[in-house]
């Protein structure tokens, strides 16, 4: 995982190469993990950060959580809602497993619904007094330092003049400083405009500006947010994919910019004594290993093997498959003789289905990399590369892969990727969505029509650091595995 | 309450007050002020000795800006007759006042 240092530039880096933190601006953590890397330790103190998004991109989910882990960590927090019931955002916090009422009952959180009243009729200029007051009182009770405003926009929209809106907004802000409170406002946008044009003063007002929106590209939506600016600090510059799952939001930080992969480890067995041989003592651990060749040339038999073979060793294997159900997967196998179900049963090995299109580059390696964490696997198989053109593009595929095989790299993990080619120009195809020259091991199977019948060939087309056969093995899938031939 | 100013209609009537007001505003800004002032004018016109305010100083008693729902100051609540209707602002368009509360065509 990348630190904050190399994902916030310039300031940051700056900033603690002396060993100092920023001297007058502290910062508040959201306790979005990913959130204070990007930020460089979270939320400017005692100012107001806006976050604007279309409808649904998570800015109070984000705005809540950062709530909730000030109420945590002994800073209470007000909400004030200007669109939403409190009765439904608790119901909706429930349901993700946050207590709201606990917090509220405890007087770390308050709940503030401010709807005006749809029939009220306006007649002549007014000001937002009555509100600050009533917050005052409340911030006094609660001792709150933090406080989140939902939908200021709905509040403006009271006023129909753009001076008074900005006139009162202006007037919000010194109050909130005035105070010493750590603000968030949100604000909304329309659809894929970047900055609320009606509302462009409240960049500049706000000392740090995230925007957050979702996207939707080939049918598969993907959250991305940036922050745009963060006055007196640095903060990572680039678009942060996120996803928002039961837990809140979870933003995983692009790259790091430096490679930490991990140097490979020592060989180990491939399952097979003939294709150890070929391969001169197995695969590297920690490598990458592409076994490549058309349907039914007994790639996931060769994944297989491998797999019960390093269960049987005591190694975790995480076996994520975009093909078919872990049940079919077992069975399936249970051909070639290879029994799963006993390895899956002592969890050595897990075998993760997962529909291509089900979910966006981002949610599947959310869940890769939560694995990766969890599990603390030796090797990952992924089944099939090739499926993955299926979440949403060749680019997005690439991206997944490309992301996954450094989590694995900079993890020591083994990575063995399945990609299916269509026969037809095996040398074109076999490196698979361009990501063949950052593997390690590449492993050919081809099926031949010999004299009347089919033969399995192996060859290794490539191995770093390492010496290899280069020749083509002939090989066999029998009911106790592969058997592979001399060349 | 303390920060509550009760301001009747000169000539109490004796069978009760059929209108029944609460402003909230805040303090002595501008807008309060107007407020108050716009209200009382309005009230002496058309309902003179039928009506009583309830004037609420925010500043001094947020607690019932909160439990009526006050966002805004200065806020008019006419709370009888009903239905109770809400009104924002310092009351400069009277023509607006009188048709939300209900009083045009009221002589004059």
């Amino acid at each position: 995982m990348a630190t904050a240092k190399q994902i916030s530039e310039g300031g940051v880096a700056a900033s603690t190469r002396k060993g100092k933190a920023w001297k007058g601006l502290s910062k508040v953590p959201t306790g979005i993990a990913g959130l204070d890397l990007v930020l460089g330790g979270g939320l400017p103190a005692g100012r107001v950060t806006l976050i604007h998004g279309g409808a649904g991109s998570g800015k109070t989910i984000m705005s809540l959580q950062c709530l909730l882990h000030g109420a945590g960590a002994g800073k209470p927090g007000i909400l004030l809602m200007f669109e939403e019931r409190a009765a439904a955002v608790r119901q909706n916090a429930w349901s993700r497993g946050w207590d709201l009422a606990r917090l509220e009952k405890k007087n770390k959180l308050y709940l503030m619904d401010a709807r005006l009243d749809p029939e009220a009729v306006i007649s002549g200029d007014f000001s937002i007094k009555g509100i600050l007051a009533v917050l005052d009182d409340r911030i006094k009770a609660l001792r709150a330092k933090l406080i989140v405003i939902d939908a200021v926009d709905a509040l403006l929209h009271l006023y129909d003049n753009p001076m008074r809106e900005r006139h009162e907004l202006y007037a919000l802000h010194e109050w909130l400083l005035d105070r010493g409170l750590t603000a968030i406002m949100t604000v909304k946008t329309v659809s894929q405009q970047e900055s609320p044009s009606r509302y462009a003063f409240l960049d500049f007002m706000a000392d740090c500006v995230i925007h957050v929106d979702q996207r939707v590209t080939a049918q598969i939506a993907t959250r991305r947010l940036r922050v745009i600016k963060y006055r007196g600090s640095g903060y990572g510059r680039n678009e942060y994919p996120f996803i928002i799952d039961e837990n809140g939001i979870n933003i995983i930080p692009i790259t790091s910019n430096v490679l930490q992969h991990r140097p490979p480890g020592p060989k180990v067995s491939s399952g097979q004594a003939g294709l150890d041989e070929v391969l001169a003592g197995g695969y590297k651990c920690g490598t990458s290993i592409l076994i490549a060749g058309t349907a039914g040339a007994g790639k996931t038999t060769l994944a297989c093997v491998f797999t019960r073979a390093a269960c049987l060793r005591g190694e975790r294997i995480l076996y994520l498959n975009f093909e078919e159900s872990a049940e079919s997967l077992v069975s399936n196998m249970l051909s070639p003789g290879l029994a799963l179900q006993p390895l899956i049963k002592t969890g050595t090995l897990v075998v993760r289905s997962y529909l291509p299109e089900a979910m966006g580059v981002e949610e599947h390696l959310f869940h890769a990399l939560k694995d990766l964490e969890g599990l603390r696997p030796q090797h990952v198989v992924v089944d099939a590369i090739s499926a993955c053109k299926r979440m949403g593009s060749e680019q997005a595929a690439f991206e997944y892969l490309m992301r996954l095989l450094n989590a694995c790299k900079e993890r020591g993990i083994t990575c063995i990727y399945i990609n299916q080619t269509s026969g037809l120009d095996i040398a074109q195809e076999i490196s698979g969505i361009g990501i063949s020259s950052i593997i390690d091991t590449i492993i050919l199977l081809r099926q031949l029509p010999i004299g009347g019948a089919i033969t399995r060939q192996l060859i290794v087309m490539k191995s770093r650091g390492s010496k290899h056969s280069e020749q083509f093995h002939e090989f066999r899938i029998t009911d106790r595995g592969i058997d592979l031939g001399k060349a | 309450m303390k920060a509550r100013k009760r301001q009747r209609g000169k000539s109490a009537n004796p069978g009760g007050d059929s209108y029944v007001f609460r402003l909230f505003v805040a303090g002595n800004e501008s807008n309060s002020s107007q407020a108050r002032g716009n209200l009382a004018r309005i009230c002496e016109k058309h309902i003179k000795g039928r009506y009583k305010i309830d004037a609420v100083d925010v500043l001094k008693d947020a607690a019932a800006a909160h439990k009526n729902n006050v966002l805004v100051t200065p806020t008019l609540i006419l709370v009888r007759p009903l239905p109770r209707v809400m009104l924002l602002g310092n009351l400069n368009d009277t023509r607006r006042v009188l048709a939300a509360l209900r009083l045009i065509g009221d002589k004059g």
